[in-house]
């Protein structure tokens, strides 16, 4: 018995941990299962069953973490309170300046005051009741209507539409380019290492990729600014573009790349482990299947073997993890954001939340959440057009 | 490996300070280390000696009362060292303690060199009477309009010798340099070897008028780990970081995993609604983005190390090992030795904690290896961005710290690299471990 859903931890730690959920998943075995019981029912019908129930299964998922990050970012109304009586004090100040309100007698100056914080507290809509805005801000969120941050990040706007806007493509171009390097660049050698297994070769490799596998990409980063760039000279501390940005359009985008260089080479170091180590384990295992056996004992000559028998049955799960990395990379990573100083989500949201940016830090982690459904989503319509036992269980 | 980082673990409450949160956290404890000094060892890599912290303290100040008369006495207490380095000293500080009845005595500290040069390094009347003290500090003082005295005697000491004349002068370096035209220049000038002396003098207006004097060379590195900008020991953090990411990583892993084996046996053997909800719980755990919702936690409510390892348990309770697990357990189920403990009227708990649950210790163990990497690389981001524990230092912190106050971008190598690399080796031999585990289980990734 399979769980499908097992891959989907693959989309929160990345190809990290991927050679867990591949390691433990039956690869698929495409010449046993029966496929009987799929085969009475439409086969569409149960796919959009299945799919159906998968879908509303996210939405209140998403539902739920963006009313627990509501509330959380809110401080159950703290942050509220703290509005209200900066208000006030605001209030107080900008009054006592005003020439015609020092004129005024002791009540009047009261009633004056009262109403104007009230009027105020009501524009910012703080007197409602914390628990119906709470649901307000959610359904917001879930709609996309993020409003406004309360600071611009060097875009000029408050709109966090705007905000978001031009951060994400940096933290793409970063983190989907080195996933895809990684994904390429660990396969090939997960496949090289299955092929000469138990070699000198395949046993460094192993150690390198353990040892890139569980060393996150920020610590490595660390080790690579103190080197390559504090050390060597070869590569920008961090940032995007060096200060002053050259001018011309070429030359802007040749100080972009090289200073996109070394993250991207940090990250994909860090990532490729995952992939070369679970390649390896997945071929090695297939390989020692009956029907591996079966080929080889017909007098197939190995490669032949290889290409048409293991590797095959090795692509769909290979395939699967490169896709779901590629859609997770979206979210980038927060801190080796930070570490590289890269202007994308990560950094936008460390910055958020050293601001105490409720609204920016909302949006965020809707945007993060929203990211990951979407994955897990393509992954459960890839799933349940790859394997015919998804199909038999939306019955 | 593993046994080296439990070995050290172990012993640092015995080697380290033990209150380490009100130690570190306590800047006047550390006030007698240099700022920003790299590890000594890196005198192996180098062909100069660089210079070491020399400290006279208070009762190794030598002299006394004389020339006392009915107005006035002198007291001169004096410290002597040997200066050997090759490299000068980041700074100096002399710290002095005089009490006085009716008026403030005059206090001149004079620098006495191996070469017979004396220079008056400060001439002034002390602001605080003991035990509270005054600071001279070279070439920063806090004594007002000290340092230009100083910097502008030197520069005429230093004329006599034909010295290139420079914009700033360096206290430290033209103090222990050899004479010649290089003294003022801290790039050129060499160290003038020898035994140095330090003579503070009071002239006191009571006969029981007292002075005291301390003082204080920093080195240029010090210790195995060197130090950060606020002078700290930076051993000391390291160290406690040991045992604090072994402790983290390994509760926080035991915890997680325990809860999600048990979660998923339990949904496995029982299966129906229990079953389904416990699935759907840990897809919630698995698709909900943990990170930034424990840096907003971190942030708003800044737990600390306790608060947050129960905090990042409670979001582990279901995970990836449920999944796995559950999986497991249905095979298991099916087996007929189970039926055979049904058949003989065993309990359903019996049968699920000692026959179940114990099939699937051995991924247990390996699942909970590899993910103990995972919560200390956890814990180290929450510090590093610094909404880990307040008080305590543990690597992430450090690392935190280092990179707030420039460390990287400076050359403060050891600052940063030395509690990554710490941090690197205790999760790496975990790795090995976990992988070890998984090759004994999957026997057909060992081959013959």
């Amino acid at each position: 018995m399979t769980d499908t859903d097992g891959t989907v931890g693959t989309v929160v730690f990345g190809p990290h941990l991927l050679y867990r959920i591949l390691a433990w998943e039956d690869h698929p075995q495409p010449f046993r299962k029966s496929l009987k019981s799929a085969a009475r029912v439409s086969r569409d019908v149960a796919l959009a069953v299945y799919l159906g129930k998968r879908a509303l299964f996210l939405g209140i998922t998403l539902v739920v973490a963006t009313y627990m990050v509501v509330v959380i970012a809110n401080q159950g109304g703290l942050i509220d309170r703290i509005l209200i009586a900066e208000i006030r004090i605001s209030t107080a100040q900008e009054l006592g300046n005003q020439q015609w309100y020092q004129r005024l007698d002791a009540s009047e100056k009261q009633r004056v005051y009262n109403e104007t914080v009230q009027q105020r507290i009501h524009n910012r809509g703080l007197d409602q009741p914390f628990l119906s805005k709470s649901f307000r801000q959610t359904w917001e969120a879930l709609t996309l209507d993020f409003g406004q941050a309360q600071g611009t990040y060097g875009t000029g706007s408050f709109k966090l539409t705007t905000i978001i806007m031009e951060r994400l493509p940096r933290t793409v171009i970063l983190f989907t380019t080195a996933t895809a390097l990684s994904a390429v660049i660990g396969v090939w050698l997960g496949l090289r290492m299955a092929r000469r297994a138990l070699s000198v070769f395949d046993r460094s490799l192993t150690v390198l990729s353990i040892t890139t596998l569980v060393i996150p990409s920020w610590v490595l980063g660390i080790f690579f600014i103190l080197m390559f760039s504090v050390g060597l000279r070869l590569f920008p501390t961090g940032g995007m573009v060096s200060a002053p940005a050259p001018r011309e359009p070429f030359a802007l985008l040749g100080d972009q790349l090289w200073h996109l260089l070394l993250p991207l080479i940090t990250v994909t170091f860090a990532n490729f482990g995952a992939w070369s180590y679970t390649t390896r384990n997945l071929v090695l295992q297939i390989m020692a299947e009956d029907f591996v056996n079966a080929a080889r004992s017909k007098g197939l000559p190995e490669k032949i073997v290889l290409r048409r028998y293991v590797l095959r049955a090795a692509s769909p799960p290979i395939m699967t993890g490169i896709i779901l990395a590629l859609v997770a990379s979206w979210t980038g990573a927060i801190i080796t954001e930070i570490v590289f100083n890269w202007p994308g989500l990560g950094l936008l949201f460390f910055e958020a939340v050293t601001n105490t940016d409720a609204p920016t830090i909302i949006a965020l982690t809707i945007i993060f959440a929203y990211l990951f459904v979407v994955t897990v989503l393509l992954l459960d319509f890839a799933y349940g057009l790859l394997d015919p036992r998804i199909r038999a269980l939306g019955r | 490996m593993l046994f080296v980082v439990v070995a050290a673990a172990a012993l640092v409450p015995f080697v380290a300070p033990y209150d380490v949160a009100s130690v570190w956290g306590d800047v006047s404890r550390w006030t007698d280390l240099p700022r920003n000094a790299p590890p000594d060892w890196i005198d192996a890599f180098s062909e100069q000696k660089f210079a070491r912290t020399i400290i006279v303290d208070w009762n190794e100040f030598k002299g006394g009362a004389s020339n006392t008369t009915e107005d006035f006495k002198i007291i001169v207490t004096r410290a002597r060292w040997k200066f050997e380095y090759d490299t000068f000293p980041p700074d100096m500080r002399v710290y002095f303690r005089a009490n006085w009845s009716s008026f403030k005595p005059l206090i001149t500290i004079t620098w006495e060199r191996p070469d017979g040069e004396k220079i008056t390094m400060f001439s002034g009347f002390p602001t605080r009477q003991a035990p509270l003290m005054d600071t001279f500090d070279v070439p920063a003082d806090t004594v007002e309009g000290a340092r230009a005295g100083l910097e502008g005697r030197l520069r005429e000491w230093a004329a006599g010798f034909n010295a290139t004349d420079v914009a700033v002068v360096h206290p430290h370096v033209t103090l222990y340099a050899e004479t010649g035209p290089d003294m003022l220049s801290p790039a050129r000038a060499s160290v003038l070897h020898g035994p140095y002396a330090l003579t503070v003098e009071a002239l006191a207006f009571d006969a029981n008028d007292t002075l005291e004097a301390r003082f204080v060379s920093y080195g240029g590195v010090y210790g195995l780990a060197g130090t950060d900008s606020l002078r700290r020991d930076l051993l000391v953090g390291l160290l406690w970081g040991a045992p604090v990411a072994l402790a983290f990583g390994a509760v926080a892993a035991v915890l997680t995993v325990m809860a999600q084996v048990i979660l998923g046996a339990l949904g496995a053997y029982y299966g129906g609604r229990f079953d389904e909800v416990i699935q759907r719980a840990t897809d919630f755990v698995i698709i909900i983005p943990v990170l930034p919702i424990l840096i907003l936690i971190g942030f708003l409510y800044r737990p600390d190390l306790v608060r947050i390892l129960l905090i990042i348990v409670a979001f582990n309770v279901v995970g990836g090992t449920t999944k796995v697990i559950r999986s497991i357990a249905l095979q298991v189920k099916e087996e007929s030795y189970i039926e055979a403990a049904r058949a003989y009227g065993a309990s359903r708990a019996r049968i699920l904690f000692r026959y179940i649950i114990p099939r699937t210790m051995p991924y247990t163990f390996a699942l909970m290896s590899l993910s103990v990497p995972a919560f200390i690389f956890l814990e180290a981001s929450l510090s590093f961005l610094g909404v880990g524990d307040p008080v305590l230092p543990t690597w992430g912190s450090i690392m935190g710290d280092a990179s707030r106050g420039g460390a990287i971008y400076n050359g403060l190598w050891w600052w940063v690299a030395l509690p990554a690399s710490g941090i690197v080796f205790i999760t790496v031999a975990f790795a090995f471990l976990g992988y070890a585990f998984d090759k004994v289980l999957n026997p057909r990734l060992r081959e013959e």
